[in-house]
């Protein structure tokens, strides 16, 4: 399952040719629109890497009596790569939005969300590091995490959908379609399956090194 | 079960009552912030939008200073492992989400009369806006309970508590803002999606904190 992940480096390359060379610019949007191509597939891995943590989270405390201690090393390994996306998906999206709407910034719905999935990985982050001393401390972060994850679908899902959005709904939407032409369509769907596996592969990676770091750690007890 | 929640809102508003001290700091607090405004506003009408924001940033951080006392005390005294020891995890979080609920109510009672005074404040849909209000409240208070116990057993509380409380409660800010804001204004009520909204909150963070304080509450 693992060597899954090594297909990042075919299908990211093809994913960047495509979002260049196959894909054509959108109409009104012009070259600008290329951003698509790396600005959805970076929000869906915040979202994704978000809630494969609170998942994480949730085994940890409900499964093993509480001694499957990688689930939380891997808990926070995606929580941080899932802030790392959630700066990217941040800045693209604000450099986006200058180039359609005229500024960095201006509070739509969708940019709030992600702003506030950034807070909650801060919050987690900074309650990890003020329990640094607790013995129970991996008990309570994980709880932290499943708190915030049944918030999230409140702000990615709902919020947007009561108050009004210049945001487009090129993934999820009302009519559970995607609205775009077929190259297109496909040159997103690479580029989100090459983000995917990417963050898999970073993630791999960030538990083998937490796994080498607890065993160094055995060692010298 | 019933009796032990009983007596430890009981025990709670006892202590409470004693030395009045999330009472007096967070009305002091949301006092001296109303009147910091209306004096800095000098007379300047504001809008129901702007209203509405002021309204819910003093409320919250009243929310900030006082809820998380309920928790904080018990491990400041060493009481928690009495608490731990003798009370099912249960009952004990019950209660203390009663009692924030109840406080929150309280607080909200006393500075929402200040708030209206001196903002000279005209509220256009009454009902509407107490609904809001008091929606509102009901849900921050149940979603910082948990916050609350997480935010007790870690150092540096002070500053810890509004930075893990303010992603989880934006929500709750952002749909109470904006309903009451409509209600202070001529809109009125428009649709009962933003109580539904903050009823399902506080429901499903309520049903969420249950599942999860057996594990922030034993060590």
């Amino acid at each position: 399952m693992k060597y899954i992940y090594r297909l990042v480096y075919i299908v990211m390359p093809a994913a960047i040719a495509m979002a260049f060379l196959y894909a054509p610019p959108a109409e009104g949007l012009g070259e600008s629109s290329r951003l698509l191509y790396f600005h959805v597939p970076l929000a869906w891995v915040s979202v994704l890497a978000f809630s494969i943590s609170g998942v994480l989270s949730v085994l940890f405390l409900f499964t093993g009596n509480g001694e499957r201690r990688e689930l939380v090393h891997a808990a926070h390994n995606s929580a941080a790569i899932g802030l790392l996306f959630t700066v990217l998906a941040t800045f693209s999206g604000s450099v986006w939005s200058k180039l359609s709407w005229g500024a960095y910034w201006n509070w739509d719905p969708r940019q709030t969300s992600i702003i506030v999935l950034m807070l909650v990985y801060i919050a987690y982050f900074s309650l990890e590091s003020a329990l640094r001393e607790n013995p129970s401390r991996q008990r309570i972060v994980s709880a932290y995490l499943v708190f915030a994850m049944v918030t999230v679908p409140f702000f990615v899902f709902v919020v947007p959908r009561i108050f009004p959005s210049l945001h487009p709904d090129p993934v999820i939407n009302a009519d559970r379609q995607v609205h775009l032409e077929s190259a297109m369509k496909i040159s997103l769907m690479t580029a989100i399956a090459a983000f995917t596996l990417l963050y898999g592969y970073i993630l791999n990676l960030a538990n083998r090194v937490s796994a080498i770091n607890e065993q160094k750690k055995g060692d010298l007890r | 079960m019933v009796k032990t929640i009983i007596a430890h809102i009981k025990k709670d508003f006892r202590i409470e009552f004693r030395n009045r001290y999330a009472v007096s700091v967070s009305f002091s607090f949301a006092f001296t912030t109303t009147l910091a405004i209306s004096l800095a506003a000098g007379g300047i009408p504001f809008s129901p939008q702007t209203h509405a924001v002021i309204l819910w940033v003093i409320m919250f951080f009243t929310a900030m200073s006082g809820l998380a006392h309920i928790f904080v005390r018990e491990e400041d005294r060493g009481t928690s492992l009495f608490l731990r020891l003798n009370s099912p995890a249960l009952a004990v979080f019950t209660a203390k989400l009663l009692y924030n609920v109840l406080l929150f109510f309280v607080l909200q009672c006393m500075i929402l009369p200040v708030y209206l005074f001196f903002m000279q404040l005209d509220v256009q849909s009454p009902l509407f806006f107490l609904g809001y209000v008091f929606l509102g409240g009901i849900a921050l208070s149940s979603s910082l309970t948990i916050l609350a116990a997480i935010v007790a057993r870690a150092g540096a509380r002070g500053a810890l508590f509004p930075v893990i409380s303010l992603p989880v409660s934006l929500p709750v800010l952002w749909v109470v803002i904006q309903g009451t804001s409509r209600s202070l204004g001529r809109a009125g009520f428009s649709s009962p999606g933003d109580m539904v909204f903050l009823l399902a909150f506080s429901g499903t963070i309520t049903a969420v904190s249950y599942l999860l304080f057996e594990f922030v509450w034993h060590d």
